[in-house]
């Protein structure tokens, strides 16, 4: 999943967003460090026992008007369940109104996250070699209109998540077109119009997906919205759909305008007793998109009405001071499964000496301090490609210990190369954002000293559409990319995969490498048990023997809540709000 | 040069109709007293005297001439504080906790006189640099475009009042076009066109930036120009001495450059001097948009100022003022000029 916030990130992401010494604490000497990072949890359980309805959250009283402040990230487009694939979009919808097969709740006692039914009466009935995965549908699903919701509507659904060429930017492009049967010839509902499709078979409740591979993740993959229902005919069309897809949830949407505003109402047709981990506390719920970042933090400082019930994602970093000080407990630092990535093009720098070179070169603490990061708190240097919470990830360092910006020796190992003179490298980054400049003139300054010569391109469309691009013919002239990826969920086959197989979009290293490819092939095949293990066993074979792409920090997102917001916590799966339990205190 | 007919003319205005005299006796003397001093001397002249007995206009004439001096020797006096807009690795000097302000300096400590305006916060950048070297870029821009626009707005206008016809009315239905256009958008929609094409050599494009937003300044400054022009020769070309010129057959390109010109000197002089104000703030404000030059620049600076109103106000002072004190000096000085040389409008 990637994390898409044009304004401030796409400094970020522009610049790739680096990794600096410090960690929690030893950062520079006289600095008093003030803030520290938050270590994700590892993993998530399972729980397919979970029945509906969801534990009353204590002292939560219904009522009140919830409202959420997304900085500088216009959301999604369009609300279409298949479409999704954003963590603002899925982490909102997913807990307000499209209901899937499976998703995630936080145990209220011990406050871990679990992988619990949702539509689903269990987790599915995978037969032994993962090849099959059979789910329940619930009864006394209905849909906002009061129909009930059918085993054929979901089977529907699920199906939409095969039409890469309707949904082209859905996650089913990944995992429904790589897993599920005859997928590579059969287009989708939409594409291949009145095609018969033999992979998804409907049996009373019982709803069976065939899979081309063994596919041991069907569960995880379950708690997307895609794999959720669809209203059968006309009226789930492609792309009006988009527009007020209907809700299966405990909230339906009153209005909804794209990069604007998404209001959403207590769904009445939604019963409690079929869901075991949402709640309908508050009567309703605005989230504000695209919101100035130094509005939105004077509105949470102020402690105003509208900052009471208010939550924002984000804060503006010159503030984060101000905000410890005011809001205390209530500015929450949420880890996120994800990881900031440099990528040398691998093609183009072909010698592993000097990619390590320019791990060396990168001055990670500054470009984090001028591009309004904080080094320690929001940023942490990275040392392996799957962040830290994944199920099996392998804690090693590629040279015995965390690379850090050393100027020196990135030049040994330039001159190892037999490089001299000045190394060139190109980059792009993003001329409209006054922060991506700035951080621009500190990677070129920091990379001079280390025997590279930078030379940035400046672009006025986010690095993405560039670094996405194959044809493009900027793209080919850049030696220096980056990525910003999270996991789907935590399984190294969401994070591997998507960054380093060959020819996948977001492997902007464009590396290509048959053992490498192979590995993750035969990894799924593998006793599930085993398979954790073997994703972080390749993680470290990639990186020591390769070292395509240079983990730069993992990070922590910000979240603020006002005083009269009741059971907020973050969400480990997203690194958002865990919005299932929020209510307003009356 | 010489100024046939006209010396009397404004003369005799100055001493019989300027508002002035009508005052009291006591004025009408002392002006009486003027003419006699003034006798001989070329308007221009006449004017200039004007001009220095005008206090406020010589303490904005001193405030422009500090600016154009700093502007000048900004890298002199840059060296002379031993401070450079080079970038350095921020970190030594950022407190990153503490919302990017700098470790030393203000807003959170006191006077350091290794950077005497401060840091910049996240880039650690010496504002006192940026602020020397953000004049120049300001004073630059808007004195290479105040130029180019004045040339083209006075050939414009000649051309157009002195050819009537058909050729007056193409080049006002010209003028007229470009006067239509909204500045704002041709500007901003021309930086991602820029990009686009010129972007992939960085070096390059620098350039072509700084030099396009001096072409898109001059492009939407000289119809003002023009026009004033055009109407002064217009009323100009049906007088005796123009005409008397044409009799003896004088060339066109002549009448234009010998006879014409030189009476619309005060209107030239007071248009550009106008317009250098409205350019540096153009320019700033272009910045503040995020298109105009790479580097330094008040409104760069300002933009990214904005941010810090509450945690570092002196941030956001420094450009401000700057801008604030060079405009209304320009401003002023303009009133001036245009008070000495058209006396009749004297307020």
């Amino acid at each position: 999943m990637r994390r898409s916030k044009p304004l401030a990130a796409l400094a970020g992401a522009a610049l790739l967003t680096l990794a600096a010494c410090g960690g929690s604490g030893d950062s520079g000497g006289d600095s008093e460090v003030k803030g520290d990072f938050e270590q994700a949890a590892s993993g998530f359980a399972k729980d397919p026992e979970a029945q509906g309805p969801a534990p009353e959250v204590p002292g939560a009283t219904e009522g009140g008007t919830l409202t959420v402040y997304a900085q500088g990230d216009p959301g999604p487009n369009s609300l279409d369940p298949t479409e999704g694939w954003s963590v603002l979009g899925n982490s909102i919808q997913q807990a307000y109104m499209n209901r899937s097969l499976t998703q995630y709740m936080r145990d209220p006692d011990t406050g871990q996250f679990l992988l619990v039914p949702d539509l689903a009466t269990d987790l599915g009935r995978p037969n032994s070699d993962f090849t099959e995965w059979t789910f329940t549908l619930r009864d006394g699903v209905k849909w906002e209109d009061g129909k009930p919701v059918t085993p054929e509507e979901l089977a529907f659904g699920i199906q939409r998540s095969l039409d890469s060429d309707t949904f082209p930017a859905g996650p089913g492009t990944e995992y429904s077109k790589t897993y599920f049967l005859d997928a590579d010839t059969y287009k989708g509902p939409y594409t291949d119009k009145g095609v018969d499709y033999q992979g998804i078979t409907v049996d009373g409740n019982d709803i069976t997906i065939k899979m081309s591979k063994p596919f041991p993740d069907m569960d995880w993959w379950g708690s997307f919205m895609a794999m959720g229902p669809a209203p059968l005919g006309k009226v789930s069309d492609p792309p009006a759909y988009g527009k007020h897809p209907l809700s299966t949830g405990p909230y339906k949407i009153e209005s909804f305008r794209s990069s604007e505003e998404l209001v959403m109402v207590k769904n009445d047709q939604w019963d409690p007793a079929t869901d075991p981990a949402r709640h309908q506390y508050a009567d309703k719920v605005v989230i504000k998109f695209n919101q100035d970042p130094n509005k939105t933090d004077q509105v949470m400082l102020s402690g105003n009405t509208d900052a009471q019930t208010g939550i924002s994602i984000g804060i503006n970093s010159a503030n984060y001071q101000k905000f410890q000080d005011t809001v205390g407990d209530r500015l929450v630092k949420q880890s996120a499964q994800c990881t900031n990535y440099t990528t040398p093009d691998y093609t183009k720098i072909t010698d592993i000496n000097i990619r390590k070179a320019i791990a060396y070169a990168i001055p990670y603490e500054d470009v984090w301090t001028v591009g309004g990061e904080i080094p320690g708190v929001t940023r942490v240097p990275a040392n392996t490609l799957m962040p830290p919470g994944m199920a099996g990830r392998k804690d090693f360092y590629v040279d015995g210990e965390q690379i850090t910006y050393n100027p020196d020796k990135a030049k040994q190992l330039l001159a190892d190369a037999g490089v001299t003179g000045q190394y060139k490298l190109t980059n792009v980054y993003y001329e409209p954002d006054p922060l991506a400049r700035d951080t621009q003139k500190v990677m070129v300054e920091g990379m001079k000293a280390a025997g590279f010569d930078l030379t940035g391109i400046p672009v006025e469309v986010s690095p993405y559409d560039i670094w996405l691009n194959p044809d493009d013919k900027t793209n080919k002239k850049l030696n220096l990319r980056g990525v910003n990826w999270c996991s789907d969920w935590p399984s190294g086959l969401t994070m591997l995969p998507p960054i380093a197989k060959t020819g996948a979009a977001y492997n902007t290293a464009q590396f290509s490498e048959k053992a490498v490819d192979d590995k993750m092939e035969s990894i799924t095949t593998l006793p599930l048990d085993e398979q954790p293990g073997a994703w972080g066993d390749l993680d470290e074979e990639i990186s020591t023997q390769y070292f395509p792409i240079i983990p730069t920090a993992y990070r922590n997102e910000m979240l603020v809540y006002g005083e009269k917001v009741g059971a907020f916590y973050g969400d480990p799966a997203f690194g958002a709000p865990y919005y299932k339990d929020l209510f307003v205190k009356q | 040069m010489s100024i046939p007919e006209k010396i009397e003319t404004l003369q005799s205005e100055d001493l019989h109709e300027g508002p002035r005299d009508k005052k009291s006796r006591k004025d009408k003397k002392k002006s009486r007293a003027q003419s006699q001093s003034i006798e001989g001397k070329s308007p221009l002249r006449i004017a200039m005297g004007r001009l220095v007995r005008d206090k406020l206009a010589m303490v904005c004439l001193f405030i422009v001439l500090v600016f154009v001096l700093i502007a000048i020797f900004a890298g002199v006096i840059a060296n002379f504080f031993n401070v450079s807009t080079a970038s350095v690795l921020p970190s030594q000097y950022i407190d990153a906790f503490n919302g990017g302000l700098p470790k030393t300096g203000p807003p959170l400590h006191g006077y350091d006189p290794e950077h005497p305006f401060g840091l910049a916060p996240h880039t650690a950048d010496d504002n006192l640099a940026y602020w020397l070297y953000g004049c120049r870029t300001s004073l630059t821009i808007a004195t290479i475009s105040t130029v180019a626009a004045t040339l083209i707005g006075v050939v414009v206008g000649l051309i157009s009042g002195y050819g009537s016809g058909g050729l007056d009315r193409t080049i006002s239905f010209i003028t007229d076009f470009f006067l239509t256009i909204p500045f704002l958008l041709a500007a901003l929609s021309l930086a991602p066109i820029l990009n686009e094409r010129f972007a992939d050599n960085p070096a390059q494009y620098h350039t072509i930036k700084y030099w396009s937003l001096i072409l898109i300044l001059t492009f939407f400054g000289w119809m003002g120009t023009a026009r004033l022009i055009r109407g002064e020769v217009l009323s100009l070309r049906e007088r005796e001495f123009i005409q008397s010129a044409q009799v003896i057959g004088m060339p066109t390109w002549r009448i234009l450059s010998k006879e014409l010109l030189p009476n619309l000197v005060a209107p030239i002089v007071i248009s550009a001097s106008l317009m250098l104000p409205a350019f540096v703030t153009a320019e700033a404000g272009l910045a503040f948009l995020g298109i105009g030059v790479d580097g330094a620049s008040w409104g760069q600076t300002i933009n990214k100022a904005t941010d810090y109103f509450q945690l570092y106000p002196l941030y956001l002072w420094e450009p401000l003022l700057g801008i604030v004190l060079l405009v209304v000096a320009l401003n002023l000085l303009g009133d001036a000029i245009r008070d000495a040389l058209d006396p009749k409008t004297r307020r």
